[in-house]
């Protein structure tokens, strides 16, 4: 049968997504690949420069709504650049316990929808039910399990209730033995190791000049990530490592982000240590009237109306669950931002779909794509 | 007492129509006779098809709670008691649909291929013994043609996926077709080796060898595990299920189909894992006896305890094959045709030569030929 | 070579397309060049400086102006450097980096797509976002967002 060009998408159980992959095929082999993005765009950077700074936060939810909290995240890191606002250090530690958090609920839906389209059937069903735990713990502190708008210009909006760390070092001890308990399902199964190795190999040195970064870049043995090489928040004073593997094969990137979840699980427990014995403000003192209102307590006005709004522009680039996230804030004195950019990790990997794709079945596109962790909202923000 | 199913619709019909003319039932003349005749199929086709969808329905059930239980979850629950009426809302849904087929489809094999597929499946479970007397028409060499009919269903798949006028279907049907093909033969090679143990090639007698000799799972351990990987692989689940896959393929061969064309298609596949289980009871397993020595002689001793037991035997048969869809993941096309060539056909000749060894040691029970 | 004297080497590399640089906090710098050099600075940067990953490619709208952003990152000196170019608005347009940094080509087509900026030499320099056929760029302050849009877009036919 001659080449022909199939649509994988926009509507396809496959894709996790709206997107549409278009890849020619020779009979069973790929020949060439045409990823085409845009069913998902809102144009989120539009509507930001229409919001006050406070108000991007629930934007950034729906940017990627798998890693909410690691965009509120940078988002916020950026703003507070270009604003000029010091955060407190119980708020930094509330940031990224909650960003560990995400990171670990992003991985184990990576892995449910990861294995179902192996035709693992069973583990999706616990990775799911896994979430669901990471999910609860973020409903008991901000009140919602997906959009959760918790982090402000300054700080956070509010601190952890009574008897949360508890609550979230039980989940953590559940979750580390049942990490391993996955891995092993999935390593001493001869199908999936023969259906995951070798395959979408992308290498070290293409994955740096296709520009992809994350788990796909550690898997091909370059230990690059940016809460090592770049720290930002209270990376710094965490204790953790940086898994890499040496496959650059979809096997590689499994094993890295199993690893990365267990070393998220540490990350999380030092956190947890540091909430319980270090209590403190979690919302910057002096934050400027024009951010809009973050909730203020009756009676302390908290706000100082500056004469002239300052300028500036601030740059933020995290290690978001799926790669190299960056985001761009210009602050040109007024009450919403002049302009804000968003680099999305997943739009490059995407991008680079014609160099692990060729060459491969189409059988083989189930695995490589979920290999590739793809979370739409972001890449068309 | 035993009789078959005909003889007990025979009865019924002759007596029936003996009343309406005022005639002896035992001796009805020319058109009556004739009458009595069809009826009596009549009766017969109704009460197999009713049970059989019966049993299709209760074996979806199965399915579904015990895959739920793999997965930590408990399946469907609130239609019926403990979700038993569950497959019967599904299949009136679909039942109720609009029947189309799209614009570029060619109707005479859109609408054919899911048919003739259904009628073909069905037709297996007209002659299947379930017990002593409880088939519906009794064949001589009724393993052969079920094998035989069993092998249709290529065809029709690979008519219904071209006739979609669709890439993704005809892409499945291609792979379902290579598929099958390949697993045909470990099939039938380990079918051959039960038949050198027993001589025969109707089911019933292989059945009534298995109760005098020993169940012929036992010496042909091989075997079973051989028809068993290549039953899955010919009725289309994980592993195997590569031409429904639906991470690439939406829905395979099926993709255009909806409504009660697709519950037709969802229907047989069931129908054809029922056959499968039932084969895989039939020749390794003991059919429906038990064995009698010791005190277990009272399982098997009240009525219709042939059909009860047959019937257990053949869900924990199909219970494996859940626990194998539940913890497996899916093979590749090329993998596949790899395991379907390579491994299981020199299996499947090693499990002839084991039987023949058998036999020369001297396998009790043979008189060969004996139809 | 070491973090500091990347734009010093660079200001005596380029003298005349490297107009000013200034430190920013959290980058290492930002460097305005001219646009017409794009190409031998930003081979420069990848074989000499050794800046190996090209991160971002955005565009901003100042409505007289429009200013082209690239950000470069070093595996390592571990910094980001920041280049910008200012493009004048009736005909923006800048040579594609994307024979230096294949990861720089799907950056173009989005902010020639949102921004209207145009990457000459760029390989496959179509709408990313927007279907085909849109006439508008979306992230000009031109197009107000909360007044209605006359499209003439119609439908790809599969």
């Amino acid at each position: 049968m001659s080449e022909m060009w199939i649509n994988m998408g926009p509507q396809h159980p496959m894709t996790h997504g709206l997107w549409n992959l278009r890849v020619k095929i020779d009979g069973e082999v790929i020949v060439d690949a045409d990823p085409e993005m845009g069913f998902l765009h809102r144009g989120i950077e539009k509507i930001c420069e229409y919001r006050l700074y406070n108000e991007v936060v629930t934007l950034m939810d729906r940017c990627c709504y798998v890693a909410g909290m690691s965009w509120e995240h940078l988002y916020m890191m950026a703003a507070e650049q270009a604003l000029g606002v010091e955060v407190p250090e119980r708020a930094e530690y509330l940031r990224v316990m909650s960003a560990e958090l995400q990171r670990l609920g992003s991985h184990l839906m990576w892995f449910a929808a990861f294995v179902q389209d192996l035709g693992l059937m069973t583990p999706f069903l616990y990775g799911m039910r896994d979430r669901d735990l990471v999910l609860d713990l973020f409903q008991a502190y901000t009140g919602a399990r997906m959009t959760y708008e918790y982090m402000r210009v300054g700080g956070v909006r509010n601190d952890v209730p009574v008897g949360f760390t508890d609550r979230a070092r039980r989940v953590m001890d559940w979750l580390d033995q049942k990490i391993g308990e996955y891995e092993d399902l999935c390593d001493k199964s001869d199908i999936f190791v023969a259906r995951t190795q070798n395959i979408g190999v992308l290498s070290a040195s293409d994955c740096v000049n296709l520009g992809v970064t994350g788990p796909m870049l550690r898997a091909a043995g370059l230990p690059r990530d940016l809460r090592r090489d770049r720290p930002y928040s209270v990376y710094p004073e965490l204790d953790f490592l940086i898994p890499t593997h040496e496959g650059a094969d979809v096997y590689g990137r499994y094993r890295v982000r199993m690893e990365e979840m267990r070393q998220s699980i540490r990350i999380v427990r030092q956190t947890l240590d540091y909430l319980d014995r270090h209590p403190g403000r979690v919302l910057a003192e002096r934050v400027p009237r024009f951010v809009g209102a973050p909730a203020p307590v009756p009676g302390k006005e908290t706000y100082v109306l500056r004469r002239g709004y300052p300028k500036g522009r601030g740059f933020a680039a995290i290690e978001e669950p799926h790669g190299e996230a960056t985001a761009y804030v210009v602050n040109e004195g007024a009450e919403n931002p002049y302009r804000v950019k968003f680099r999305s990790p997943v739009m490059v990997n995407i991008s680079a779909a014609k160099s692990y794709l060729v060459g491969y079945r189409v059988s083989d596109i189930p695995a490589i794509m979920g290999s590739v962790d793809i979370c739409v909202g972001e890449s068309d923000r | 007492m035993s009789a078959t199913l005909y003889d007990v619709a025979y009865w019924i019909s002759s007596h029936l129509l003996g009343a309406l003319g005022g005639l002896p039932a035992s001796s009805l003349p020319g058109a009556w006779g004739v009458g009595a005749t069809a009826l009596a199929w009549l009766i017969t086709a109704a009460v197999v098809f009713a049970a059989s969808l019966v049993n299709i329905l209760v074996l979806i059930w199965w399915e579904r709670k015990l895959l739920g239980r793999f997965m930590d979850r408990r399946g469907a629950m609130h239609v019926g008691f403990a979700g038993l009426l569950q497959n019967l809302a599904d299949g009136l849904k679909l039942f109720r649909k609009q029947v189309f087929s799209p614009r570029e489809a060619d109707p005479l094999g859109y609408y054919l291929a899911p048919t003739a597929y259904l009628i073909t499946s069905i037709v297996l479970l007209g002659f299947l013994p379930v017990s002593a007397g409880f088939v519906a028409g009794a064949v001589p060499l009724s393993l052969l043609l079920a094998l035989a009919i069993f092998s249709f269903a290529p065809l029709f798949i690979f008519v219904g996926s071209w006739s979609s006028n669709n890439k993704y279907s005809l892409i499945g049907g291609m792979r379902t077709a290579a598929q099958m093909v390949a697993y045909e033969i470990p099939l039938l090679l380990s079918v051959v080796s039960v038949v050198i143990l027993s001589g025969s090639f109707d089911l019933g007698t292989i059945v009534q060898d298995q109760a005098r000799d020993g169940w012929y799972g036992a010496p042909l351990i091989l075997g079973l595990i051989v028809f068993s990987v290549a039953i899955l692989a010919e009725i289309e689940r994980i592993p195997f299920d590569l031409p429904e896959a639906e991470a690439e393929l939406v829905e395979g061969w099926n993709t255009e189909y909806g409504g009660i064309l697709f519950a037709m298609t969802m229907m047989t596949d069931y129908i054809r894992s029922l056959v499968g289980s039932y084969l895989v009871v039939l020749l390794f397993l003991g059919g429906w006896t038990l064995p009698t020595w010791g005190g277990l002689g009272i399982l098997s001793s009240f009525p219709l305890s042939g059909i009860l037991w047959f019937q257990v035997k053949t869900y924990i048969v199909f219970g494996v094959f859940v626990w194998v869809r539940a913890a497996l993941p899916r093979v590749r096309t090329d993998q596949l045709l790899q395991i379907g060539w390579r491994r299981m056909l020199p299996l499947s000749l090693l499990n002839i030569a084991i039987a023949a060894g058998w036999v020369l040691a001297g396998w009790p029970h043979l008189t060969w030929p004996s139809v | 070579m070491r973090p500091k004297d990347v734009v010093p080497e660079m200001q005596r590399t380029f003298p005349d397309s490297v107009l000013e640089a200034s430190d920013r906090q959290g980058i290492l710098a930002r460097v305005r060049i001219e646009p017409r050099a794009i190409l031998p600075i930003c081979r420069w940067l990848r074989d000499v400086a050794g800046f190996c990953h090209c991160s971002l490619v955005a565009g901003i709208d100042w409505v007289e102006t429009r200013e082209v952003l690239y950000h470069l990152w070093s595996d390592e000196m571990k910094v980001y450097l920041e280049l910008f170019a200012i493009l004048p608005s009736d005909d923006p347009h800048i040579d594609s980096v994307g024979e230096v940094w294949r990861g720089a080509l799907w950056h173009e087509r989005e902010t020639w797509d949102l921004v209207g900026i145009r990457f000459d030499h760029h390989p496959d320099l179509r709408r990313l976002f927007m279907p085909e056929g849109y006439q508008y760029h979306p992230l000009l302050k031109s197009l107000e967002l909360h007044e209605p849009e006359e499209l003439e877009v119609k439908a790809r036919h599969v």
